[in-house]
């Protein structure tokens, strides 16, 4: 029997699920659903990773979760104060085993565009920008990227401007989990009631997919009353409202 | 990053981790050499260093000595690499109050130029973990700036609700900010030679 759930409680779910036990986990700045992933983790599998966040927090405890992901609450029960020259210091020495990144664009070859579409100079688009990514993504022994949106703009063929590329490992989209095998991303499991045909109409490179591609394990009742435990607000779904 | 840390060691530029297949070195004139000691090739990056550093802080005292309450993010860097800093301050307390817990300083007053009283001066952004961001101020900034003087408009707005004693007040308001505890008869500009 499925539940009803939104496309956010499973990625937050599946986000939580890819991280292992003695992981040192990062999330940055405009990071909902990492951040509401770090804490499900953390709070409601017990996971045992050490969460090191853009606000200057090492694994606090906040009462709630904050809108902002880098905003102060996310410091409350740290027992330091981690500032953004320690955490870069930190993933440049090769401390940080999970880094959550977002993306504008990523094409067939894991190569992640948040600069320009069209040329640099005289973009079409001008997208927000890499953040720390270039230095960030080669890193991390781990790259999770997500994006709340799916479609043929966003998984092109190949981009006009690589800002980063690197350790990815996976990516999560409302509509699958694509991972990086043999510098390609092929899909690793595709969300329950996703048809191969609407990944295919969706994605702008081909992908292998076919009836026989795993299918995303649904989030269980208990999954998803745990996350609206711990994220009343809703904060997962902010990335989905434009 | 690298670049400000270039400028605050006196040293025109700085070898930087990872940026490997990115675009980003080739449009920002980035380039890679040769390490000396081991052979093995990184990237380099220029000295950045900013004419001024704008810093707001929670509290700082008339000389210029400024604490920032939970993460300065990039601000100890910034007053460091920075040729001049000014600093903005929500609350200005007594150099002896400073001293008496020295390891909360995060700028000594020594290359700082200026201090600015300016209680809600962050508006409509935050003030972490002391107020934060007002969302409708934000909303009104962005549509403020799309009309001809709307910026001065709204600033002119903003002042008018400062002068009313309303300091929480402007368009679409603040949370409430934490009480100042210090008087505001504390000189808000350092005396000295601005160079």
């Amino acid at each position: 029997m499925s539940t009803k759930y939104h496309p956010a409680d499973l990625m937050a779910i599946v986000m939580a699920k890819l991280l292992h036990p003695g992981e040192t986990v990062f999330f940055g700045v405009n990071s909902p659903l990492p951040m509401v992933a770090v804490h499900f983790a953390r709070r409601h599998y017990r996971l045992p990773i050490i969460e090191v966040n853009i606000a200057g927090g090492i694994d606090p405890d906040p009462a709630l979760l904050p809108r902002s992901t880098a905003y102060s609450d996310l410091i409350a029960g740290s027992a330091s104060v981690f500032d953004n020259t320690d955490f870069y210091d930190l993933v440049s020495r090769g401390g940080i085993d999970v880094a959550f990144l977002g993306m504008g664009q990523i094409d067939r070859h894991a190569r992640v565009n948040s600069t320009a579409i069209g040329s640099f100079e005289r973009p079409k688009v001008r997208l927000p920008g890499g953040g720390g990514a270039a230095v960030i993504m080669p890193r991390a022994r781990r790259v999770l990227l997500w994006r709340a949106a799916h479609s043929p703009r966003i998984f092109v063929d190949r981009v006009d401007f690589v800002t980063a590329t690197g350790n990815i490992d996976r990516v999560i989209t409302p509509l699958c989990v694509f991972r990086k095998e043999a510098g390609r991303l092929v899909v690793d499991s595709l969300h329950p009631g996703v048809s191969p045909d609407y990944l295919r109409s969706q994605t702008g490179f081909p992908v292998e997919v076919s009836e026989d591609t795993p299918v995303t394990l649904e989030p269980t009742p208990e999954e998803l009353s745990a996350l609206q435990e711990l994220d009343p607000d809703g904060i997962r779904y902010l990335e989905f409202q434009s | 990053m690298q670049g400000m840390r270039a400028a605050s060691l006196g040293v025109p530029f700085m070898p930087v981790a990872g940026l490997d297949g990115s675009d980003i070195p080739n449009v920002s004139g980035f380039h890679r050499v040769r390490d000396p000691f081991s052979g093995q090739e990184v990237w380099v990056v220029p000295s950045v260093q900013p004419d001024w550093a704008i810093l707001h802080v929670h509290q700082a005292d008339p000389l210029g000595n400024a604490r920032i309450l939970g993460s300065p993010f990039w601000d100890r860097l910034m007053s460091r690499a920075a040729k001049r800093v000014i600093i903005l301050a929500e609350e200005v307390i007594p150099t002896e109050k400073m001293a008496r817990q020295p390891e909360l300083t995060t700028v000594p007053h020594l290359f700082v130029e200026a201090v600015v009283h300016a209680p809600g001066g962050t508006w409509p952004t935050s003030c972490p973990p002391w107020r934060d961001f007002d969302e409708a101020g934000i909303r009104a900034y962005l549509s403020a700036i799309r009309e001809p003087d709307g910026l001065a408009r709204l600033l002119a707005e903003r002042e008018a609700a400062d002068h009313a004693g309303d300091s929480n007040g402007g368009p679409g308001g603040c949370t409430p900010w934490r009480g100042l505890d210090s008087p505001r008869e504390y000189p808000s500009i350092k005396g000295g030679s601005a160079g």
